[in-house]
């Protein structure tokens, strides 16, 4: 079976994928990989692998459905196409977070009809409010977050269809 | 008077820094906390701690008044501002002493002075402290202005007095252009300004940031311990301090420092400074600004000369005389401190946010972090996105930067993304490991700098590790270790 991840923003198809208990394998690039869990403890394991063992680590999954993954002294963001929440990212040409922040208030709530640079919410960063505007006339579309929410910087806050 | 309690004005890394030192001394630590802040190390783990509400830092950590009244109704007898926030603020310092409690810092008089950045060039102009040479002049006749240059010496800089983003400026290199240039940068800055003003200074060219940490005692001591390199920035911050400075000969050392000294003696300095140099890569250098106030890079000078600056400066405001002379200070070895952020250096450094499930702890001699979170605890959006310092000695600098790119490995911070990749790409440059450090380095090296791409089987290997941590548990052979997982993490493969 084939499995698509997206490591760093990038998709990675890997074949031939497995998972049973203890152990993953798939091929990638033509070669074969395939690994066992030896033992884990909270976000630390301990794989092995025909080159040896090793140790790796793997945050939570942040509310995008991302997780950290830190294994052999690299470190990557990971999460599966399949499951990756719909939230921000991969929407092209919405409205993005000029920094990290909280969503401190939302003025023009779904479907509201909105002007061409009207404020449609607040975005509060480093003790700033930051207003996220509307890139052209029309209504608002979604608003991917809710009052309070902690977001990333980058990602899509909100959509205006014209 | 002996200091009992001391009430830290501040937040995260420093608040801890300076609990520690004064558990060393067997003085008693208050600390403050905004609600945002209740779950840090620095609300928990102080004697006590208070609460600063919530709301913009004006009513929180930059609030003099709530801070002053803390400190009166917790008992403290002295104040330690940390860096940043009130530290370099004269009236805090007034109000403090005001109140009857000692502040842990310079007179009001030397904060407001170096806070004066032409107010503090003139005044110590006038005992010869080298200042960049430039002309500021009003006759901005051509003979003049070409007068004044040839007197600076080129390269030199010509720019627009009401200039701005490169609009207007002139870099001259020899007589032959500088005509053409002054008519250039004048022509520009009334197109562009509506002033032809122009003012000339001396162009440095691959400038390094070298400064010089000093502490001074109210008996007339005037120490300094040696200087520091703190080239490595990005916009305007440093990223990676070390001292002793690369390629620097011991004569050029010992005579910044001692204009150092000549300063902290100059206006009767008290307490921790720090002098800021701008130096040319022929060896001159320029007075930039003086920080009254303890560094975030101190820790590197106190790991090449085994001093606890926290403590002169805890001494110093008992009134102590220092009981160090300055042939005693010596640099032994060398230190390299790198500051770990919340950000993506790879997305043009914008910072990041998360919760750290785990940070690790290094685990090689003579490493020390000094962090102002928990494992558990959240990276939010309202404060610095400083999160810890790596600082590792090495008996000399290779060995520092061998052990400093193996103790990023340890310091794992997962969860949050951070610098921490880009710190090794840095430490581990040529040109960063022959100790040609100039402000200039990461934009000149962008492109060296950039991450290194993924091999297959790295790749593989993260996702290996994704996968397993999406089952819960459900193993057979696995077997559960139920010890700290940190202590064990030690040594990740490479």
């Amino acid at each position: 079976m084939e499995k698509t991840f997206i490591l760093n923003g990038q998709e990675v198809k890997v074949q031939d994928f497995k998972h049973a208990h203890d152990t993953v394998s798939f091929s990638y690039q033509g070669q074969n990989y395939f690994y066992s869990l030896i033992s884990r403890d909270g976000h630390e394991m301990i794989l092995d692998e025909k080159n040896g063992r090793f140790k790796a680590a793997v945050s939570t999954l942040s509310k995008e459905g991302e997780a950290m993954v830190i294994a052999g002294g690299r470190e990557g963001i990971l999460s599966e196409a399949s499951k990756k929440l719909k939230k921000g990212a991969a929407h092209a040409g919405g409205l993005k977070s000029p920094m990290p922040g909280k969503i401190f208030k939302i003025l023009k709530p779904h479907d509201s009809d909105v002007k061409k640079g009207e404020t449609i919410l607040i975005l509060e960063a480093m003790k700033m409010e930051h207003a996220i505007r509307a890139d052209k006339d029309g209504k608002v579309k979604k608003i991917f977050f809710n009052v309070g929410e902690l977001v990333q910087g980058g990602v899509v806050l909100a959509e205006v269809e014209s | 008077m002996k200091i009992k309690k001391i009430l830290v004005a501040n937040r995260g890394e420093i608040a801890l820094r300076v609990l520690k030192t004064a558990k060393e001394m067997g003085i008693k630590v208050a600390t403050v906390y905004a609600e945002d802040d209740k779950n840090l190390p620095h609300a928990l783990f102080a004697d006590e701690s208070y609460s600063l509400g919530m709301g913009a830092l004006s009513e929180t950590y930059l609030n003099k008044t709530k801070l002053v009244d803390v400190a009166k109704r917790c008992g403290a007898d002295a104040i330690h501002p940390g860096y940043g926030f009130l530290s370099e603020n004269e009236d805090f310092a007034r109000m403090v002493e005001a109140a009857g409690i000692t502040f842990i810092g310079p007179t009001p008089e030397s904060i407001v002075l170096m806070g004066d950045k032409i107010g503090s060039k003139k005044a110590l102009e006038k005992i010869s402290i080298p200042l960049t040479p430039g002309y500021h002049g009003d006759d901005q006749t051509e003979e003049t202005l070409m007068k004044e240059a040839k007197k600076i010496g080129y390269p030199v800089l010509i720019k627009a007095s009401a200039g701005g983003g490169g609009k207007g400026m002139r870099i001259v290199h020899q007589d032959s252009e500088l005509l053409e240039s002054i008519r250039g940068a004048k022509s520009e800055g009334l197109k562009s300004f509506s002033s032809d003003k122009v003012l000339i200074e001396k162009y440095v060219l691959n400038p390094r940031h070298i400064e010089v940490q000093l502490m001074s005692d109210t008996h007339g001591n005037h120490l300094h311990f040696f200087e520091r390199e703190c080239s490595i920035q990005r916009r305007y911050q440093k990223v990676i301090e070390e001292t002793p400075a690369p390629n620097m000969s011991q004569d050029l050392r010992l005579k910044i420092c001692q204009t150092a000294v000549d300063i902290a003696k100059g206006i009767n300095y008290r307490g921790a400074g720090t002098v800021e140099f701008i130096m040319a890569q022929d060896g001159h250098y320029y007075f930039m600004e003086m920080n009254t106030r303890l560094q975030v890079e101190h820790p590197v000078t106190e790991m090449v000369t085994g001093y606890d600056l926290v403590k002169c400066q805890i001494m110093v405001a008992q009134g102590d005389k220092l009981p160090i002379k300055q042939e005693e200070i010596k640099q032994k070895g060398q230190a390299i401190e790198c500051r770990i952020y919340a950000e993506d250096p790879d997305n043009n450094f914008m910072p990041t946010i998360g919760k750290i499930d785990a940070i690790g702890v290094p685990t090689l001699r003579d490493v020390r972090l000094d962090c102002g979170f928990l494992d558990g605890t959240e990276v939010g959006v309202n404060y610095d996105p400083m999160l810890a310092k790596l600082i590792v000695w090495g008996e000399d600098r290779k060995l520092a930067i061998t052990k400093t790119i193996q103790s990023l490995d340890e310091v794992l911070f997962l969860g949050v993304k951070t610098n921490r990749d880009y710190l090794k790409r840095i430490l581990g440059h040529q040109d960063f490991i022959a100790g040609q450090t100039h402000t200039h380095f990461i934009p000149d090296h962008k492109a060296e700098l950039e991450p290194v791409e993924l091999k297959a089987h790295d790749l593989a290997g993260l996702i290996a590790s994704y996968c397993f941590s999406q089952k819960k548990a459900a193993f057979k052979s696995g077997v559960e270790v139920s010890s700290n997982p940190w202590t064990t993490l030690t040594s990740f493969r490479n």
